[in-house]
């Protein structure tokens, strides 16, 4: 019996091995790329000029992986994707791909070795990705960029930002810099007879009148100064805006020429006090350290709230939806605009603005798929075309009669949801934005103006993280633990379940788990970088 | 048919001593043959585990390398144990251990009873119409979104104008900050478990109640045991084997806390007693883009997941009970 | 059926038991009605009212949208496919196994329990399974979303124990009849496990239909997503990650309505939680009378 055992074992063992290696082999990247819609073609000249006619070489196949954000898309054969088609030359097939599950397809992709055309990069700084591109995954686009009409004119800061060891192994897709702000309620702040803060003292009695003074005027004493969520990522940052005001850096500032953590600047701890006497006074929702970020703008339109600090443009949201509200109970007064934006007050420092990363996410080109650098010419040069301020309307809204009509020349959308969202809705996926949004717009309200013009003269006042474009082997390793800890410290220490020395504490914690070696990191590769010139 | 003389099959181990080596295996080929429907039957699911769970098992290995998805599986380098060094090496380890052992057992000593109450309770229902209207209704949670059930939770305990707030405050005066408070968050997510789970959970039991049959309680009631006797002797030893055999599986899990759920009702004030090793795996997953170490960190749970699980069954089969072999 | 003679104590447990119930029942199904109530509801109430089983504003614009293309209905009905067939895949796999093993003279049986444990807990991850998938040309069709998960270890272990829990005196009284092993398990053995059959393929199928990952995975074509990936991608537009780079692109995104949310959810769940009933007869009391004299 034990020899027949052993007998089957042995079978099993060996029929398993067999096919698992079988298997292993397969998983291996092998570049051999069956892709077929690499079509390559020696003779055209592929610089991008804007006029070139189609027709004089073959429409280039390729293939792009987006993220879907809807459960419509648009098709390959829909109306806006051919017309691009003709406009580009080109022969597209559209990968999409949920968003919720983006990464991991994103990292299946590269193990599967089969990747289309044109790959959206959701993550500069991921690991999977970074291991990819400096193995050589991807063309090193640093010095193509030149050659081509709109992407020569890419933002300087921004593609520093975007690089892997210092080259650019994609195109970003641009967003706007300035973006973060302050958003308040507009009729609130009439009400209580105050003009919009210049100071942080302003900010704060602002935030203690509409706690007080009963601004939405129902007679009961049910509304505070500001809203605030757990999150501290990049939208949902109302601390991370607030900081800069009191003269904290932006995650890194410079002190000697090195490079300092933000929260070891007396600044910070400045900053925090103040959001700590905020919480302790009531002016800011009890709950923050709770709340569902996914509802964190019903208070300002549920009247409970009247400031929101987060990306500028959500005052044209937040408007529209308490207008939405107020012509439920048949209040509305639809030439009024409820929601203000402003850029931030000032501290002793001037005026600070938060900046973004000025992209999300790049496109990148594998070089299993395109392997020729006539290819690669050609591919860059319809990433170049799509800047052209018709392909960006193209894309955006669609065919002009159909899915918008124009009003002068504001675009007019139509009211068919389902249409727009299985013809165009995603397409803007592809855009790279570079320099700008040049393409028509919705009518613009007087809002969505101002926030246009804020977020562009907020430019001059953001203060850049020095360290955005370092990848740092510490924080892959240990990031978020270090950051949880400085949030968990902070966080506890403004509801008042430490005081400053826990807080403290907690930050000498920070330094021995790993920030100490992230601190020393970074201020190599800053060194590095600055001596590069 | 021909009527057979040896021993029917079911009634027992055979015995496979056999005087001769020769005799002993043409009994054995014998036997195959006889029983060649048995294999048959065995061969798809077989193939299935081969193909679908044993080929994939290479996958195992990742965890002693610095798998990157481009370099694909032979090119990733070799760590050796460095994931595990640093998963036990990590200074939060005995809080995550911790903190996921009491919120899987709060889960054994609170959660599993439940269904097989409720499904007893359900038992003792004459009215056919009203036991099928609740069933159907209690099996509704199990398939409400996770999201959701966050969501809502926090209507009802935050102390921002949540309603249960609201109540105590009116009757004594404060608040709890359920949401926040370290304290609390076990509670909360076993009450969360039950509401959503137990419903589902019946099922089994109430498939395993369904088999009992009838003519025993009949027998009973004619030897004059009331209903509590009814219980104690008919019914609760009818689902006492799928009882045990779910403990024992349920051991193979005690590592896991089911990710979603935590991850909803972590944050920063109650993260003490709330991150557990799955919520941390996906924390270090999104930095690393680490599929190394959760796989690392999977093969130590799976490791104590199997000795828990043949314990555990050694453990019921030596109160005579059958086990899941 | 069941002649209990009535005791005060009796009647007073029954009466409480159905109180007790009911208040369960209740509180079981109020979220989902608020769910419900939502999806017919319209944006702005759902931003005011925390929490409400009937609407003040009553619009269906929400399932207008829906089935306004036929993207959801087309998921809808690749759910179902997939649900049907994979059950049935299911069941086919996990009974016959089950009901080998339960025969504890099989030859390797331990060898083979040891096999299926061992599997249950160690496994190798998403990257080898899809590997596999892919040798095996699976990738993009519904054999991919079917065949990887077609035996759950978990039921597989509890149906051969149900099996092996079956009177032996039945296979030996149908034996000396003359009836072959596969006879046996058809006309004998299979009629009497009826609720343990109706259990498992409700699991099974209630597997299914919540399946979203193995389509994201497997499924490239978007005309082949189940509902489940529609529902994940609405449901969850709010839930970004802290961090992530999606999370600029807010401004870029429109987001869906809550309403829809909600919609999406009634019609993700209502055609699973209709499965239920249609097996509840199977757990009725007494399936095994008479099947076994003395």
């Amino acid at each position: 019996m034990r020899q027949r055992k052993l007998k089957s074992w042995t079978i099993l063992a060996a029929s398993a091995v067999a096919l698992a290696s079988l298997a292993g082999c397969g998983g291996d990247n092998s570049n051999s790329n069956s892709n077929s819609e690499s079509a390559a073609s020696p003779k055209a000249s592929p610089s991008g000029s804007a006029g070139q006619q189609a027709g004089t070489e073959k429409p280039l196949d390729l293939s792009i992986m987006l993220p879907i954000f809807k459960t419509n898309y648009p098709k390959d054969d829909g109306p806006v994707t051919t017309e691009i088609e003709k406009r580009t030359n080109t022969n597209i097939h559209l990968e999409w791909v949920p968003n919720a599950s983006y990464a991991d397809k994103f990292n299946i992709t590269l193990a599967s070795g089969k990747l289309p055309t044109i790959i959206y990069v959701p993550d500069v700084k991921n690991p999977s990705f970074v291991n990819a591109a400096k193995n050589g995954a991807f063309w090193d686009l640093t010095g193509y960029l030149k050659d081509y009409e709109y992407l020569s004119q890419a933002n300087e800061v921004i593609l520093n930002n975007s690089t892997v060891e210092g080259k650019n192994y994609g195109i970003y897709r641009g967003r706007a810099l300035g973006r973060n702000g302050i958003n308040y309620r507009k009729d609130w702040l009439e009400a209580v007879g105050m003009q919009p803060p210049k100071t942080i003292d302003d900010f704060y009695n602002m935030l203690k009148a509409f706690k007080e003074k009963d601004p939405d005027k129902n007679g009961k004493d049910d509304t505070y100064g500001m809203v605030l969520v757990k999150w501290t990522g990049q939208w949902a940052s109302g601390f991370d805006t607030i900081k800069l005001w009191f003269g904290a850096p932006n995650k890194w500032g410079v002190a000697d020429g090195k490079l300092v953590p933000e929260h070891q600047t007396p600044e910070y701890l400045e900053a925090l006090k103040f959001m700590k006497k905020l919480y302790e006074e009531k002016l800011i929702n009890q709950d923050f350290a709770v709340f569902d970020s996914a509802k964190w703008n019903d208070p300002v339109v549920n009247n409970q709230a009247g400031v929101i600090v987060d990306v500028t443009d959500n005052a044209a949201r937040l408007d529209d939806k308490i207008h939405a509200a107020l012509a439920l109970e048949g209040k509305d007064n639809p030439d009024v605009h409820y929601v203000d934006n402003m850029i931030g007050v000032t501290g002793d420092h001037g005026l600070r603005a938060l900046p973004t990363s000025g992209f999300a996410g790049m496109l990148s080109i594998p070089k299993s798929t395109v392997k020729t650098e006539e290819e690669l010419k050609r591919v860059l040069s319809f990433i170049d075309r799509m800047n052209q301020p018709e392909l960006q309307t193209l894309a955006g809204y669609g065919i002009e009669g159909k899915h918008y009509t124009l009003d002068g020349s504001d675009i007019v959308p139509s009211k068919d949801a389902a249409l727009l969202e299985s013809e165009v809705e995603g397409l803007n996926q592809m855009l790279t934005f570079i320099p700008a949004d040049q393409g028509l717009k919705v009518k613009q309200t007087p809002l969505r103006l101002q926030t246009t013009k804020i977020q562009k003269e907020a430019e001059q006042y953001i203060v850049p993280n020095p360290a955005e474009p370092f990848i740092s082997t510490v924080y892959s390793q240990k990031g978020q633990q270090l950051d949880n800890i400085i949030n968990d410290a902070r966080i506890k220490f403004i509801v008042g379940q430490t005081d400053e020395a826990g807080l403290l504490s907690a930050f000498e914690t920070w330094k021995k788990s790993g920030g100490d070696d992230l601190t020393k990191e970074m201020n190599e590769l800053y060194a590095a970088a600055n001596n590069k010139g | 048919m021909k009527i057979r003389t040896e021993p029917s099959p079911g009634s027992g181990s055979v015995a496979a001593a056999a005087p001769t080596a020769s005799l002993g295996r043409t009994r054995r080929w014998a036997k195959l043959k006889k029983d060649k429907w048995i294999y048959l039957l065995l061969a798809p699911g077989l193939l299935y585990f081969l193909i679908f769970k044993y080929v994939p098992m290479w996958g195992i290995l990742l965890a002693f390398k610095d798998y990157q998805p481009f370099l694909g599986f032979w090119k990733s380098s070799w760590v050796g144990f460095e994931h595990f060094k640093v998963f036990f090496g990590n200074p939060e380890f005995v809080m995550l251990l911790r903190n996921t052992l009491i919120l899987s057992f709060y889960n054994l000593l609170f959660y599993f009873p439940v269904p097989i109450i409720l499904a007893l309770l359900l038992n003792e229902v004459r009215r056919a119409y009203f036991k099928r209207t609740i069933q159907t209704l209690i099996y509704v949670p199990h398939f409400i979104s996770m999201v959701i059930v966050a969501s809502l939770t926090y209507v009802f305990l935050t102390t921002q104008g949540g309603i249960v707030n609201g109540l105590l405050e009116k009757y004594t005066g404060s608040t709890i900050d359920f949401l926040a408070s370290p304290d609390w968050f076990r509670p909360m997510i076993i009450l969360q478990t039950i509401w959503k789970e137990s419903g589902f959970g019946t099922i089994i039991f109430l498939a395993a109640l369904a088999g009992v049959d009838v003519e025993q309680y009949e027998a009973a009631i004619m030897d004059g045991a009331n209903r509590w006797r009814q219980l104690w002797h008919i019914t609760l030893p009818s689902i006492r084997n799928t009882i045990v055999i779910l403990l024992i599986l349920r051991m193979g899990e005690v590592m896991d806390n089911g990710f979603e759920q935590i991850y909803l009702m972590l944050n920063p004030l109650n993260r003490e007693v709330a991150e557990v090793f799955d919520t941390y795996v996906y924390m270090m997953g999104i930095t690393q883009g680490a599929f190394s170490y959760s796989t690392a960190v999977g093969l130590f749970k799976a490791v104590i997941g199997v000795i828990l699980v043949l314990g555990s069954n050694w453990l019921a089969k030596r109160f005579g009970q059958t086990g899941i072999y | 059926m069941n002649k209990t003679y009535r005791t005060f104590g009796g009647t007073v447990f029954d009466a409480a038991n159905y109180i007790v119930l009911s208040a369960i029942g209740i509180a079981a199904v109020l979220p989902f009605l608020y769910v419900v109530a939502g999806s017919f509801a319209s944006d702005a109430e759902l931003t005011q009212r925390a929490f409400f089983i009937v609407p003040h504003s009553f619009s269906l614009m929400a399932y207008k949208y829906i089935f306004s293309t036929d993207t959801i209905l087309h998921s809808l009905i690749n759910s179902m496919y997939v649900t049907v067939v994979g059950t049935l895949v299911n069941l086919i796999f996990t009974v016959t196994m089950a009901y080998g093993l339960s025969k504890k003279n099989v030859a390797g049986r331990n060898m083979i329990m040891n096999l299926i444990i061992f599997s249950m807990l160690f496994g190798g991850g998403l990257i080898p399974t899809y590997l596999v998938v892919r040798e095996l040309q699976l990738l993009d069709s519904y054999w991919a979303l079917m065949l990887p998960g077609a035996i759950s270890a978990f039921n597989l272990i509890i149906v051969k124990n149900f099996f092996q829990e079956l009177p032996p005196e039945l296979e030996e009284a149908a034996k000396i009849d003359g009836c072959s092993d596969l006879s046996l398990l058809w006309r004998i053995v299979l009629p009497l496990s009826m609720p343990v059959l109706a259990t498992f393929t409700l699991f099974y199928a209630v597997g299914h239909w919540n399946n979203f990952f193995s389509a994201l995975l497997y499924i490239n074509d978007p005309e082949k997503w189940p509902l489940q990936v529609m529902l994940r991608q609405i449901v969850l537009l709010s839930q970004m990650a802290a961090g992530s780079a999606d999370s600029v692109d807010y401004n870029y995104v429109q987001q869906a309505q809550q309403s829809i949310k909600m919609a999406v959810i009634v019609v993700g769940t209502l055609p699973i939680l209709f499965v239920y009933p249609f097996l509840q007869k199977h757990f009725a009391k007494g399936v095994l009378i008479g099947s076994v004299k003395g």
